[in-house]
């Protein structure tokens, strides 16, 4: 008989996804290998991270275990393993956990092959038999009629993770904290009604992923991997025009509470990129959509287009600095100029600010458990530091993402980091927003002018 | 310590391709598992068809066995190899019994015999000569011990075959963003002999049912394809018209060769009228008698896509690199939005049909794509790739997928467009 696994394709990819892009390697299926304990456990110690799923006639569930197999008659260690049960439905693979406190345990003598959490679950090897309490079921979407003995018993070795004690709460969480954000930021309304819709602006050197944050930002929301911002590389800007990009939610849905504004890339040589005294311009919300930029001279107000008396809808609320990670100690003093004279023009305008460094190659590395802050040890690498004094940019303000730059499937963990970035922006334009004077709401607000 | 192989992307690669498109799962690694007989053949009994591998001071060698490992029975057959830079040296032996992996005891001076206890691999010399292998006793470093699986199996197929079916459906299902209009228009633009017909005759033969090759190809490289021709497709002979049409225009030249800029823009724009005949040194003028004057929405292009031969990207000019530029940037002024298709994938160096069902995460693949990334300044993100039908006499669903999934990239890129337009 052949060794290849029960799993269709479909649900091998979506377990590979669910445990974060990691590749399975089958080494053990009972009908092959036999059904006793000792069959099972010569080959599956020292494999490293460990994947059971068994199969019964209506249900399939599994158990991961971080670290190693557990030794017989030895103890894993708690807080080391998840359950969790397969479904599929309408062709997507549905996947429950249970948080556990199990303590993985292999005992010889009486025929478990594992029990978790004194026998709450466990399994019988020599008779295809498996006990679950029933809250477990319940939990697990597993029927309760479901019969005792299983179908069959494989076990993978999982391979491309890193055996960490935050690995396990952070897989169990991050699909419900992808979709917790994307209904948070679709519920978000700006702060007061003052808007309807707040206007975050990208500015930053040539190719640093400005027009790919608002792709990625724009695929998480339509479902699929989009290119409506042209990107690519070339000597100069691909963006030429100044884009302000709205964001439906899917195909067919309604547009999100923010416009994503896109110019053309910072360019150290004078007379390439855009051109700074078009800054102040865009700032004060006077440059229309699809204004084609000339490197070598500013708007005028003669520009047919040219938005003379712009109200608070039309400026830009928050400005993100938009940086390559990578290139961040290596940019040139020029460009650190002329990063420092836009700076300095922001701040003018009293704008809400943060930056944004993309093509962070680690994602994992960056969150914590709980998604929300970065790692001390991100914080206190250099570019972040380097950032920090160059803009004086609050640290809790700089912000990290991985744009969709290949053509991958969505990603949540990356997901996770894009709509973050998105919600602490809008997060400060609320500040921004809170924080204007009196007089330049009556002066500016839409309600108000005559 | 983790258990991964030491062989190199490259010569696992060429070991999976030289026993015929396998997949291969490490089972057992000597210096995590010990080095025991005892140990490998607990883990590896049972495992059907495997390749052990052996890793000398300066060498890697090994055997590859059809039947499953067992405790006790004889292997009949064993085929022994030795992996030299980019290709493999092997040499089969008969009724071998279970003496390879053999002890001090149990093993002859002149066998082949796998010693793990005392990490020591003996070799006959007639197979050390055939091998070219240095010494006849190789101290062995370590030892790994693969299951083979043939990467098309049964499930895959069945897989592909469900996908297919999917991407067929979804294409059937597509309507353009917002309802503007009744069918994309795909351009399909590039060097000539990249494939842009291959490419609308194999989309055209998954919609027929068997290979067909309407739009006449070839390499010749003035261009077989002169005039502009666009192209309905239906569903089966007399179904319904799918809701995109294919747009294949004359080949890029060098120098002034092949389509000219002005064509191009007006191609763009929907003044061309299908069957014009391009002519590279005489761009079409708005006195033209079948001139388009007032195109619509629905005549323009809504989808570029560059299309390539994979193999020739590092062979093109560099005059080709700065009209590829070139043209970029005026599609891009244009407002129209793209894609790169890269064409031949199948014939690419070490690339095996099993291969396509994953395509994008083969090493020569992602090295391609990051060189057309460099070469051209295409996003990563933009370049799809495909295996045209070109001397094939029946479909595979294998290409099927690849096809229609990059036709479907293509739609969502039109959509793209769409949604981009000025409200107007």
């Amino acid at each position: 008989m052949e060794v290849t696994t029960r799993l269709t394709w479909n649900e091998e990819r979506s377990l590979q996804k669910l445990l974060g892009n990691v590749s399975l390697t089958l080494l053990y299926k009972s009908t092959v290998h036999g059904c006793s304990t000792e069959d099972a456990d010569q080959r599956c110690t020292d494999q490293g991270s460990i994947l059971i799923m068994i199969y019964l006639s209506d249900a399939i569930f599994g158990v991961f275990m971080l670290g190693n197999y557990p030794k017989l008659n030895n103890s894993g260690k708690p807080n080391s393993s998840f359950c969790f049960s397969l479904t599929e439905k309408n062709n997507i693979i549905e996947t429950s956990f249970l948080k556990v406190n199990f303590v993985p345990k292999i005992s010889g003598k009486e025929p478990v092959i594992f029990s978790l959490d004194s026998d709450t679950f466990s399994i019988v090897p020599d008779k295809s038999t498996h006990n679950i309490q029933f809250n477990l079921k319940e939990k697990l979407r597993v029927a309760n009629s479901s019969r005792a003995t299983y179908l069959e018993c494989e076990i993978f070795r999982v391979e491309g993770i890193m055996v960490d004690p935050s690995y396990i709460p952070r897989i169990m969480r991050v699909t419900p904290h992808r979709n917790k954000l994307l209904s948070e930021l679709r519920a978000y309304k700006p702060h007061a009604d003052m808007v309807s819709k707040i206007r975050i602006l990208l500015l930053g050197p040539v190719g640093s992923g400005k027009s790919s944050f608002f792709n990625s930002v724009k695929s998480i929301f339509q479902g699929h991997v989009t290119r409506q911002a042209i990107v690519g590389s070339d000597s100069t800007s691909i963006t030429e025009q100044y884009r302000t990009y709205s964001v439906k939610d899917g195909k067919y849905g309604t547009f999100l509470p923010f416009v994503l504004c896109d110019s053309m890339g910072l360019d150290e040589t004078e007379g390439e990129g855009l051109c700074m005294d078009d800054i102040p311009h865009i700032l004060r919300g006077h440059v229309p959509d699809r204004y084609q930029f000339n490197p070598h001279k500013p708007i005028t107000p003669k520009h047919p287009n040219f938005i003379t008396s712009p109200s608070l809808k039309d400026r830009i609320h928050c400005v993100a600095y938009v940086l390559d990670i990578n290139s961040i100690n290596n940019l040139s003093s020029k460009m650190v100029a002329k990063l420092k004279q836009v700076h300095k023009e922001v701040l003018n305008c009293g704008l809400a600010h943060v930056a944004l460094l993309t093509k962070v190659s680690n994602c994992n590395e960056v969150l914590q458990d709980s998604f929300l802050n970065m790692n001390t040890s991100m914080t206190s690498q250099s570019q972040i530091m380097n950032v920090h004094s160059m803009l004086d940019i609050p640290i809790s303000n700089i912000l990290m993402v991985k744009n969709y730059a290949s053509r991958e499937e969505l990603d949540s963990l990356q997901d996770i980091l894009i709509l973050s970035a998105l919600r602490q922006m809008l997060r400060v334009a609320d500040n921004f927003l809170e924080d204007l004077p009196l007089e330049e709401i009556g002066n500016l607000s839409p309600f108000c002018s005559s | 310590m983790a258990v991964t192989t030491n062989l190199t992307w490259w010569q696992k690669k060429i070991l999976q391709n030289h026993f015929g498109e396998k997949r291969l799962s490490l089972l057992y690694k000597a210096s995590v598992h010990t080095f025991s007989r005892h140990h490998l053949l607990g883990r590896c009994s049972n495992q059907g068809p495997t390749i052990t591998v052996i890793y000398g001071d300066n060498c890697v060698t090994g055997v590859y066995v059809q039947e499953s490992y067992q405790e006790q029975e004889e292997i009949s057959s064993v085929i022994i190899f030795a992996l030299k830079e980019t290709k493999i040296l092997e040499y089969k032996i008969r009724s071998y019994d279970s003496l390879l992996f053999g002890s001090q005891f149990m093993s002859r001076n002149d066998d082949f015999c796998i010693n793990l206890h005392n990490q020591k691999l003996s070799i006959p010399s007639d197979v050390r000569k055939k091998l070219r292998l240095p010494q006849d006793h190789i101290s062995i470093q370590e030892c790994e011990v693969f299951r083979c699986e043939d990467l098309l199996d049964e499930r895959n197929i069945k897989k592909i075959i469900e996908l297919r079916n999917c991407l067929l459906s979804d294409l059937k299902a597509y309507k353009p963003y917002g309802d503007l209009i009744q069918e994309i228009r795909i351009l399909l633009l590039g060097p000539t002999g990249a494939g842009k017909s291959s490419f609308f005759n194999s989309v055209k033969s998954i919609y027929q049912g068997y290979v067909t090759h309407q739009a006449l190809v070839g390499t010749d490289t003035a261009g077989i394809s002169q005039k502009y021709r666009t192209y309905s497709i239906r569903e089966k002979k007399d179904g319904n018209a799918l809701p995109f049409i294919l747009c294949d225009s004359m080949g890029l030249g060098e120098n002034e060769g092949g389509l000219c800029m002005n064509d191009i823009v007006n191609i763009l724009k929907g003044h061309i009228p299908d069957r014009y005949e391009n002519n590279s040194l005489k761009p079409i003028t708005s006195n033209h008698p079948n001139y388009i004057d007032s195109p619509l929405l629905k005549d323009r292009i809504h989808c570029v896509a560059f299309v390539f031969d994979a193999n020739s990207i590092e062979h093109l000019s560099e005059e080709m690199v700065a009209k590829i530029k070139r043209t970029r940037r005026e599609v891009i002024k244009c407002g129209v939005m793209h894609i790169a298709l890269l064409t031949h994938v199948d014939t690419m160096n070490l690339i095996t049909k099993g291969d396509l069902i994953d395509i994008y995460r083969c090493m020569p693949v992602k090295i391609k794509l990051n060189q057309v990334n460099r070469k051209l300044g295409f996003a990563l993100s933009d370049i799809l790739v495909v295996s045209n039908y070109t001397s094939e006499w029946s479909l595979d669903p294998v290409k099927d997928v690849l096809i229609l999934s990059a036709l479907r990239q293509m739609l969502w890129t039109a959509d793209d467009f769409l949604e981009d337009l000025p409200l107007q």
